[in-house]
């Protein structure tokens, strides 16, 4: 029984409060959800924040979870939206501008390309945010516009920019005829 | 030759078929520029999916835990003084004939009943406000949670010592003390009914 359905199978106990079954559900989602923290947020601690604050809310809402889609769908928003306040809590600079300074765009030396990890941590937060809950969780930028108080054209323009950034840092441009 | 923007491109990822999209598809099918930055792009998609997961370097679940019984006991704490204020109120009402429960003349600090028993009106609303926004089914970040926390600790302490002057022999020579008691607790109750409500709007991105 992998961890998913181990956490299925004491749903109803820890929705009746039960502990060991609050315990079970989670530590089944306890490396994906500290993975799509740690992808979003900039530092462990926060990352590490963001598990913590998600699994509290679980303890206290999964009285609520109805069974509307996956259960690790409903603690993986809940996850994405913890993870996207502590972004605006901490009100993080934008640091597009001195990133892309920083990085080694636009150099023809191969050797200086980025490999992918530092590319996406070198975007700016709101645009990693997008980029991995697009890209990898598969939301839609409805989903995405809906958890940040934005516009889905928000996301769209977001997303785009930061996959011209990646291109430019990865050395993938594509030469023009 | 116009190749097509990166907006375009992602923009051909997405399954719905939105208008124009057509016309960017033939442009694809015909541009070997456009065709392999679109093909880059899946490919840069697929490496993104493709990295390593993460794991936490400590034991996430312990302190979640922790924090989850120390709050399941404080709101039982406040439900249960709550419930035994109630009680205790009555059993006063009862034992003195009834008197309490009618506005009685002003002591020498001023104190009359009416304004205790007002406190204990304004107390219950907004008790129903907070029971009514329900603010265990809602998402709350942490600073909310310690704040929400600390007010909830201080609602307990403001209970026990109320249902001990409730119960006490002397409760009619305690009126001051009742009345600045219930109003500790009305402005407890109202800081705890905005720390919910106020953090609501904030829980946009």
């Amino acid at each position: 029984m992998d961890s998913f359905s181990a956490a299925d199978a004491v749903l109803a106990e820890a929705q009746a409060g039960d502990a060991a079954a609050l315990e079970t559900v989670c530590r089944a989602f306890e490396v994906p959800v500290y993975n799509l923290a740690r992808r979003i947020c900039r530092t462990t601690e926060d990352a590490e924040d963001v598990v913590q604050e998600t699994f509290f809310e679980v303890c206290r809402s999964i009285g609520r979870y109805r069974g509307d889609g996956s259960l690790w769908g409903w603690v993986r928003t809940i996850a994405s939206s913890k993870a996207l306040m502590k972004l605006r809590r901490n009100k993080y600079r934008d640091t597009d501008e001195l990133h892309e300074y920083a990085a080694p765009a636009r150099r023809d030396d191969t050797l200086l390309r980025m490999d992918l990890e530092t590319a996406l941590e070198s975007l700016s937060e709101t645009s990693r945010a997008v980029v991995w809950l697009h890209d990898v969780e598969g939301y839609t930028h409805e989903e995405i516009a809906g958890m940040m108080g934005r516009t889905a054209s928000f996301s769209k323009s977001q997303l785009a920019r930061a996959h011209a950034r990646l291109r430019r840092w990865l050395g993938e441009e594509v030469p023009a005829p | 030759m116009t190749h097509l923007s990166m907006e375009q491109l992602l923009a051909l990822r997405e399954p719905a078929s939105e208008p124009g999209q057509l016309a960017l598809r033939e442009h694809v099918a015909s541009c070997p520029t456009c065709s392999a930055e679109l093909d880059r792009l899946h490919q840069r998609t697929a490496r993104l999916k493709a990295l390593p997961l993460l794991r936490p370097a400590r034991d996430m679940w312990a302190p979640v835990a922790a924090r989850h019984q120390k709050e399941l006991r404080a709101h039982r704490l406040r439900r249960a003084g709550l419930m035994c204020l109630a009680a205790a109120a009555s059993i006063a009402a009862i034992a003195l004939g009834g008197p309490r429960l009618l506005p009685a003349p002003a002591n020498d600090g001023g104190v009359t009943e009416a304004a205790i028993q007002e406190a204990q009106a304004q107390s219950a609303t907004l008790e129903q406000v907070l029971d009514a926004y329900n603010p265990n089914g809602r998402v709350i970040n942490g600073r909310t949670a310690g704040v929400a926390q600390v007010l909830e600790d201080r609602i307990a302490q403001v209970d026990q010592r109320l249902q001990a002057a409730e119960m006490a022999p002397e409760a009619v020579m305690q009126d001051q003390e009742r009345l600045d008691l219930w109003r500790q607790r009305v402005g407890l109750m109202d800081a705890l009914v905005d720390v919910h409500v106020t953090r609501a709007s904030s829980v946009g991105f």
